[in-house]
């Protein structure tokens, strides 16, 4: 009877009223970073292919690789190693070495961080998708990594959705809405969709005769309505949630519109990001408008690509050199532009998909055809700005890149990593749901990754 | 139950599921910390000392089932020669040796492989809390807890541990006391009831207007209409609710919403998705209104599994016509033609073909079973007990009729319902065509040869007969010579597409027996099709299981059969690969029957139908993930009440309705949904059900409800699905011509209604389990200023306007309004006495009829006193040479001002018209226009605020023909240096709007809305709203829409806010 008594002692979790809002709030300490871009690269880019050259794979490239290896795709399985056929070479002051088809990335190597050594453990798209974005491997229904980071800071602009995501006009990524899913949080924090093409966010703008001031005396009678209705259900957070999100509508028509036209943007600007080229254009524009709402305090956005464009289980060398060309320019523009706007101390960018690929070929009965199976024992991502070590290189894969085995890397640690460049500790910021506390790494075993922050 | 408690411990780190049961348990003692009360709830149940002892079966097999059994005991080729599915098998070891020394984990290979994360070999490794379970575990000798089997068969056994589990125990009535203060009406009250810590209690019931709202919407997705809410709230036997739910149960509208959460559990969609071409499958409406039809006629549940899974089976084969009966039969089992398939749109490859049958596996084991059957294609499943060989068991069940090495296309499974009577008919009238194609061929012939006789006039003799004879000589018989010929004067041959060179009437002519043939094949009667799974007779096929889930590694052959781990070890697990009484295998309806026993009841298939029906009612399942009662999905809230509603059905004969009407009957339902102290202390996320969850409505009910309350909404049922619009933006929305429930729209995959998504219905990949209820700023966007928002205000106002003609209200409302000033018009119109030797105006007197387009003296013409005078927006016509009409501009603002226009007189009859300007007793200008246009320039004049401007047109001897036009520019610059134009003819202006009938109007559109009078403070929000836009409105006309006027304006927002607001779109 002694623990029943100190159980009531102990509040239940359930009294801790989890945010339901999305004011700012402070930090357990002082934070190095306001905001985050992450660039998701959907499929698993072939780390060995671009950012962690392995000499003695391609030495023994055609060999037989010496250990075991867990493929997905066990009808095309081989054990036969693939050397790159992409050259590396050294960039910036801190020499990182990554491969010819990321020149614009050579150009911010200084203030990018490369940890060489991510590991999931699983192969699965899926499974390691959900890794990231959720805190464990394959599981559903959590709240995303925006999710946690809206929850747990509110948002810097009270006119902008927290959590945007900027999807591709090709179509929604593997894994579909998943991909921002608020989870078991409620909905104020999931991502909001801003559409490929115009108009980026549907039914912005009211028709003429309603606009401006008729609609906003509209608005406060639905808030005034909405407000008596409240009265008698106190406490609803859903029906306080609609509120809110009535007020944030109308803010979004003007603060959106603003943030999402580029027009008034410079040549020289439009020209960095490679908008003025058809092949950089897209990806360009949208992390254009990435900068744009970080300007204006949006607290998260997250890029994504169409389906799984590094998904490059064959013809690995037109697969990868397409997707570098599309990609390479504009994020290294993003990267360029935050420093040179002073943002990039305060914005955490990152970079990176939930796999790798494996260093044997994948055989689909020609050399030109060979690709490049999953992998999740050992890949790269990078990390720039709000707190992060520039010019590092952390981790490493073994001497094939097939596991991770220096100072490796899990997405729970890169979850606590991203939580305390925020200012925040971890497995401090709960939500409480099933009557239990849940944090972003689902308790399970993670660690800030000290070496890589300043 | 003991058992379950330490395994779902176990499984903590994985399975973030919530169990409320051990939280209750504990809440019953305090309310517990959570994470204490776990261990509290352990240690109450004496189950403390377990943790200290940890055994084979229920610590660590669950371990070695993740991580090792895949390649040491699952197939029958063990890796290393190592079996770790009995202790006594580690023991024995492997090729290196045993895989256990004494109690020693140093010393034991198991423990040193794992320890140093040499095993397992690729993915994820053991965790380090299950690492140390693992030595504690050797180290206290390798305990199990019963004596292990001598022999085990091939596979990994089943343990007790595994049976035990909380979702594959038989169905029994769980046992219940009553409770001294009970609100319960129900047996399912009690159970709840019994869930409740004693400080908790149901909250009373909600008000009669509530209820009626609450049971329409969700019985109905629709609302009550006027004269429903008016019946039932003044109904005044005690049983009136009751009366109310029956009556609801009967209405057709009740399967059109019953189906829709069954269509989200099947996948229905109208197109095949895969490819980029998503083709349409225009055929699969006929199961949506088989699915709707049996909803309505309460077909049991388990007729209605039986159906989609051996429809074909259970119809027997095609004698004659199908009957109705086995159409009926055929079109249920469009339930497994659901999944997404692109062999018939591009991709019919071997991945393809599989891919369609894995995606129909899926459908089945969520939305039947309640299993992720999926997470065993490839393998064991990592956490359930469902083998990879349970996987192709099933598989199996289906694979005759879904063989995807005989496959068949969409297309080439379509089911055609052509009668005998329809072939005879067609055939008739197919003959009646080919007569008519006959004498269309004599003509044509005819029509040839004479267009051959014109063609060889051209040549000579006796070429021309040398041509006739080649021409007329058969093709094949034609000599060298003939062909030459015919080569060398390729005019000859005539052909019926050249016969308008010839002859341009018979081209015509032989055009209309076109006509008339396409007439009469027009009059066959259509050919429908059924979107059917059909199994082809004598069809049994060897199902082979695939290593890791590749079609290019079958191995053994594994039999049709059920879910090992429902079926006792002394039954067979197997149905008969053929069932000779019938032509088709059988296994599906052996699946079926096993699935749908009464005696027996499936624990999974009755579990997972109540658990669904339970979410729809209360937002949330006694199991939070409907598609997955497996560990990697949540455990019951409520599982009592699990046992209870499960048990209920069966008892009921599998009437859904039945069910029903106790849940609506039962205190938690009509419960209200407010909140209460005790309850908010107690329980604040109502996980209890101390009160009625408040939802918001559905998609489809947001978009039906507005079409509804509009009074747009066409009930119509049933039939091809509603054509989609896209509008420039790439936005999707239903046809406005066809306002029909949103459940008849096309749901296309790729080509989701923006409305319906926006508000969380889902895009089609697979299948829906649950619907999140999202809350986002983009549906605040779409109802503000979406097409369809908009247009159902506008609908709703005119319907207003309507009803509310006689509509009285407080007349203090009226005043309220009536009282709003209007701005001083700028432009006034009248007549007056002109003197015209000096030009100056000496009476003004404004016109008293506004026709809508023109002012004139009355609502005759000639007015009797003051004749033909009129004005309108571009002149006007004066009366006799006493009543001139008289144009007057209030100058806004001091300044100068000068004069622009122009003023005509179109007709050649009468005198014409004479124009003046009259500022402060004189004449600043004077035209006159007699079939002839003018220009009316004057410059220079200074004006002072308030000042008025007269355009007087009068006529000269005689007012016949003396229609004119005048319209002018005043250019007004003030002091500081500001100018403004004012145009006469924009400036035009009916009389000032008379807003008396608004505030009935505003009271009426509450009513219509909300269902209830708005209080007197409601209206006074209204009437101040009213107020502040009128003013808004009168102050930029430019708001108003051309034939709409600001009180109608004023109306439409009040309707569109309504529309918009919380109590509108939840319900409570």
């Amino acid at each position: 009877m002694l623990a029943a008594e100190q159980a009531r002692a102990t509040p239940p979790v359930l009294k801790d009223r989890p945010y339901n809002d999305l004011k700012p709030r402070p930090t357990h300490f002082p934070a190095t970073a306001k905001a985050m871009i992450s660039l998701f690269q959907h499929g698993g880019p072939s780390h060995m292919d671009l950012t962690d050259p392995k000499p003695e794979l391609s030495k023994r490239s055609g060999t037989d690789y010496p250990g075991d290896i867990h493929f997905s795709f066990v009808n095309q399985a081989s054990k036969k190693l693939l050397g790159t056929p992409f050259k590396f070479s050294h960039h910036g002051q801190c020499g990182m070495e990554l491969s010819e088809l990321l020149p614009h990335t050579g150009s911010i190597a200084d203030d990018i961080c490369l940890i060489r050594s991510m590991h999931t453990g699983a192969n699965g798209h899926e499974v390691s998708i959900r890794y990231f974005h959720g805190g464990i491997p394959g599981i559903l229904g959590r709240p995303t990594l925006g999710s946690w980071m809206a929850y747990a800071l509110g948002s810097e602009t009270q006119d902008l959705p927290a959590y945007m995501v900027l999807t591709d006009p090709g179509g929604h990524p593997v894994d579909g809405v998943t991909n921002w899913s608020n989870g078991f949080m409620p909905a104020m924090f999931q991502g909001t969709v801003l559409r490929p093409k115009e108009p980026r966010i549907f039914n912005l703008q009211p028709p003429p005769a309603l606009a401006g001031a008729s609609q906003r005396q509209n608005l406060d009678l639905l808030q005034s309505l909405n407000q008596r209705h409240l009265q008698s259900h106190p406490g609803e957070s859903e029906l306080e949630a609609r509120i809110a999100s009535y007020e944030l509508a109308a803010r979004m028509q003007l603060a959106a519109t603003d943030a999402l036209d580029i027009s008034k943007e410079s040549a020289a600007t439009l020209a960095m990001y490679g908008i003025d080229q058809p092949d950089t254009r897209e990806y360009g524009t949208r992390c254009l408008l990435a900068r744009r709402l970080v300007e204006r305090g949006v607290r998260f956005v997250q890029l994504f690509h169409a389906g799984q464009p590094w998904d490059n289980h064959s013809a690995l060398k037109p697969g990868l050199t397409s997707i570098c060309k599309k990609t390479d320019q504009p994020v290294a523009a993003l990267v360029k532009d935050l420093k040179q706007r002073g943002l990039l101390d305060s914005t955490l960018v990152h970079w990176g998909g939930e796999i790798g690929r494996l260093p044997v070929t994948q055989e689909h009965g020609s050399p030109e055809q060979a690709g490049r199976d999953h992998n999740g024992q050992g890949f790269s991502i990078w990390l720039a700005g709000g707190g992060i070590r520039g010019g590092t290189v952390y981790g490493a894969t073994d001497e094939f890149g097939h596991k991770a085995v220096e100072n490796v890397v899990t997405p729970n640690d890169f979850q606590a990593t991203i939580m305390h460049l925020f200012g925040l500790h971890w497995d401090k910021v709960f939500y409480p749901y099933n009557n239990q506390k849940q944090i972003i790494t689902a308790q399970r075993a993670a660690r800030v990754v000290q070496e890589i922050v300043t | 139950m003991v058992r379950w408690q330490s395994l779902w411990t176990e499984l903590g780190s994985f399975c973030a599921g919530f169990e409320l049961h051990r939280y209750l348990k504990s809440s019953r003692i305090t309310n517990a910390l959570c994470v204490v009360s776990l261990w509290l709830a352990t240690a109450t149940l004496g189950l403390g000392q377990e943790d200290s002892t940890l055994h084979f079966e229920s610590d660590i097999r669950p371990i070695l089932r993740e991580y090792c059994l895949d390649c040491h005991g699952a197939t029958n080729k063990l890796e290393g020669g190592l079996d770790l599915r009995l202790v006594r098998f580690m023991h024995m070891g492997g090729d290196s040796g045993p895989s256990l020394a004494g109690n020693d984990p140093e010393q034991s290979l198991l423990w040193q492989r794992i320890s140093k994360n040499e095993m397992p070999p690729g993915e994820a490794k053991v965790s380090p809390e299950k690492k140390e379970k693992l030595r504690r575990w050797i180290a206290a000798g390798a305990p199990t807890l019963r004596a292990e089997p001598e022999q085990i068969g091939p596979g990994v056994p089943l343990t007790e541990e595994e049976r035990a589990y909380w979702a594959y125990q038989p169905i029994r009535r769980p046992e219940m006391t009553v409770r001294s203060n009970s609100l319960a009406r129900t047996q399912l009250d009690t159970y709840l009831e019994n869930a409740m810590p004693k400080e908790l209690s149901f909250s009373p019931d909600a008000s009669r207007l509530t209820l009626i709202r609450r049971v329409y919407v969700d019985l109905l997705g629709l609302l009550p209409t006027a004269d429903q809410v008016r019946y039932w709230s003044e109904n005044e036997s005690d049983n009136w609710y009751e009366q109310m739910v029956e009556q609801v149960l009967q209405s057709p509208a009740y399967g059109e919403r019953w189906a829709r959460h069954w269509l989200d559990a099947a996948g229905y969609a109208d197109s095949d998705g895969v490819t980029l071409a998503d083709a349409e499958r225009p055929w699969a409406w006929q199961y949506r209104d088989y699915v709707i039809r049996s909803f309505n006629s309460d077909k049991p549940l388990d007729r209605f599994i039986i159906e989609q899974l051996a429809g074909d089976e259970l119809a027997g084969p095609q004698q004659g016509d199908w009957t109705e009966s086995q159409i009926e039969c055929l079109t249920a089992t469009g339930f497994l033609r659901m999944a997404a398939d692109g062999t018939g749109s591009g991709d019919n490859s071997p991945e393809s073909r599989n891919r369609t049958i894995a995606d129909t596996m899926q459908i089945i084991g969520s939305t039947l079973l309640s299993s992720s059957l999926n997470c065993a294609q490839c393998h064991d499943h990592r956490y359930d007990p469902i083998s990879h060989r349970d996987y192709f068991a099933i598989r199996a069940v289906f694979e005759p009729a879904l063989d995807w090495q005989q496959w068949k296309t969409p297309n080439e499974r379509l089911v055609s319902l052509y009668t005998a009577a329809d072939r005879q008919q067609a055939a008739i009238l197919e003959e009646e065509a080919q007569k008519i194609a006959q004498e269309k061929n004599t003509k044509q012939q005819e029509y040839m040869r004479q267009a051959l006789e014109k063609e060889l006039m051209k040549y000579e003799e006796p070429l021309r007969a040398e041509l006739k004879l080649a021409y007329e000589t058969p093709a094949d018989k034609r000599n060298e010579t003939q062909k030459m010929l015919l080569d060398k004067y390729p005019s000859v041959n005539i052909s019926p597409g050249v016969l308008y060179q010839y002859l341009p009437d018979a081209a015509e002519d032989l055009k209309k027996y076109d006509a008339r043939i396409a007439e009469v094949r027009a009059r066959k009667p259509a050919e429908r099709y059924l979107q059917a799974l059909m199994e082809p007779a004598n069809h049994s096929v060897v199902t082979k299981l695939f290593h890791r889930g590749d079609f290019n590694q079958p191995t053994e052959e594994v039999k049709p059969g059920k879910l090992a781990v429902l079926v006792p070890e002394s039954e067979s697990a197997t149905f008969p690969d053929d069932d000779t009484s019938i032509p088709t295998t059988g296994r599906r309806l052996a699946f079926a029957r096993w699935l749908t026993q009464s005696e027996q009841p499936n624990p999974l298939l009755v579990r997972s139908l109540v658990n669904r029906i339970w979410m729809h009612h209360f937002g949330r399942g006694i199991v939070a993930t409907p598609g997955d009662f497996g560990r990697l999905g949540n455990t019951p809230t409520h599982p009592d009440v699990l046992q209870w509603l499960a048990t209920e059905l069966i008892d009921k004969q599998w009437s859904l309705k039945d069910l029903q009407r106790v849940i609506l009957t039962s205190t938690v339902y009509r419960q209200s949904s407010a909140r209460n102290a005790v309850g908010d202390a107690v329980d604040p996320d109502n996980l209890l059900y101390w009160r009625k969850p408040i939802q918001r409505m559905d998609a489809e009910v947001v978009r039906d409800a507005m079409l509804q309350t509009a009074g747009d909404l066409n009930r119509s049922m049933f039939g091809n699905p509603l054509p989609l619009l896209e509008d420039d933006a790439g936005q999707v929305s239903i046809d406005p011509a066809q306002p029909r429930r949103s459940v008849y729209a096309k749901w296309r995959r790729t080509q989701p209604v923006a409305l319906l998504q926006t508000f969380d219905a889902p895009v089609m990949g697979v299948n829906c389990d649950v619907r999140p209820a999202s809350t986002v700023p983009t549906q605040a966007l779409m109802l503000m200023n979406g097409d369809f928002a908009i247009a159902q205000s506008q609908k709703l106002a005119q319907r207003i306007v309507q009803e509310s003609a006689a509509k009285s209200v407080d007349s203090k409302w009226q005043e309220q309004l009536g009282t709003i000033v209007p701005p001083a018009p700028m432009w006034l119109y009248g007549t007056g006495k002109v003197n015209d030797e000096i030009g100056t105006v000496e009476s003004f007197q404004t016109l008293a009829h506004f026709t809508g387009s023109q002012w004139q003296g009355g609502a005759t013409i000639p007015d009797a006193t003051i004749g033909w005078v009129l004005l309108h927006a571009q002149g006007g016509h004066p009366g006799n040479k006493n009543f001139p009409t008289i144009r007057r501009w209030i100058a806004p603002a001091t300044g100068s001002l000068s004069i622009e226009g122009s003023l005509g007189h179109g007709s050649e009859n009468g005198d014409g018209v004479e124009g003046i300007v009259v500022q402060a007793g004189s004449a600043k200008g004077r035209w006159t226009a007699q079939h002839s246009t003018t220009a009316t320039v004057v410059n220079g004049l200074q004006v002072t605020a308030g000042e008025a401007i007269d355009f007087v047109a009068h006529c000269r001897e005689h007012e016949t023909s003396d229609s004119f036009t005048w319209t002018v520019q005043l250019n007004l610059t003030t002091p500081d240096g500001v100018s403004q134009s004012y145009k006469s003819q924009e400036g035009f202006r009916g009389p000032a709007e008379d807003y008396s009938q608004l505030a009935g109007q505003l009271h009426r559109a509450w009513e219509r809305v909300y269902f209830r009078a708005p209080s007197s403070e409601e209206m006074e929000l209204l009437i101040q709203f009213a107020q502040q836009q009128i003013r808004l409105l009168q102050a930029e006309p430019q708001r108003v829409p051309p034939g709409s006027t600001v009180g109608q304006q004023v109306l439409i927002h009040v309707c569109q806010t309504l529309l918009n607001s919380n109590e509108f779109l939840y319900v409570d």
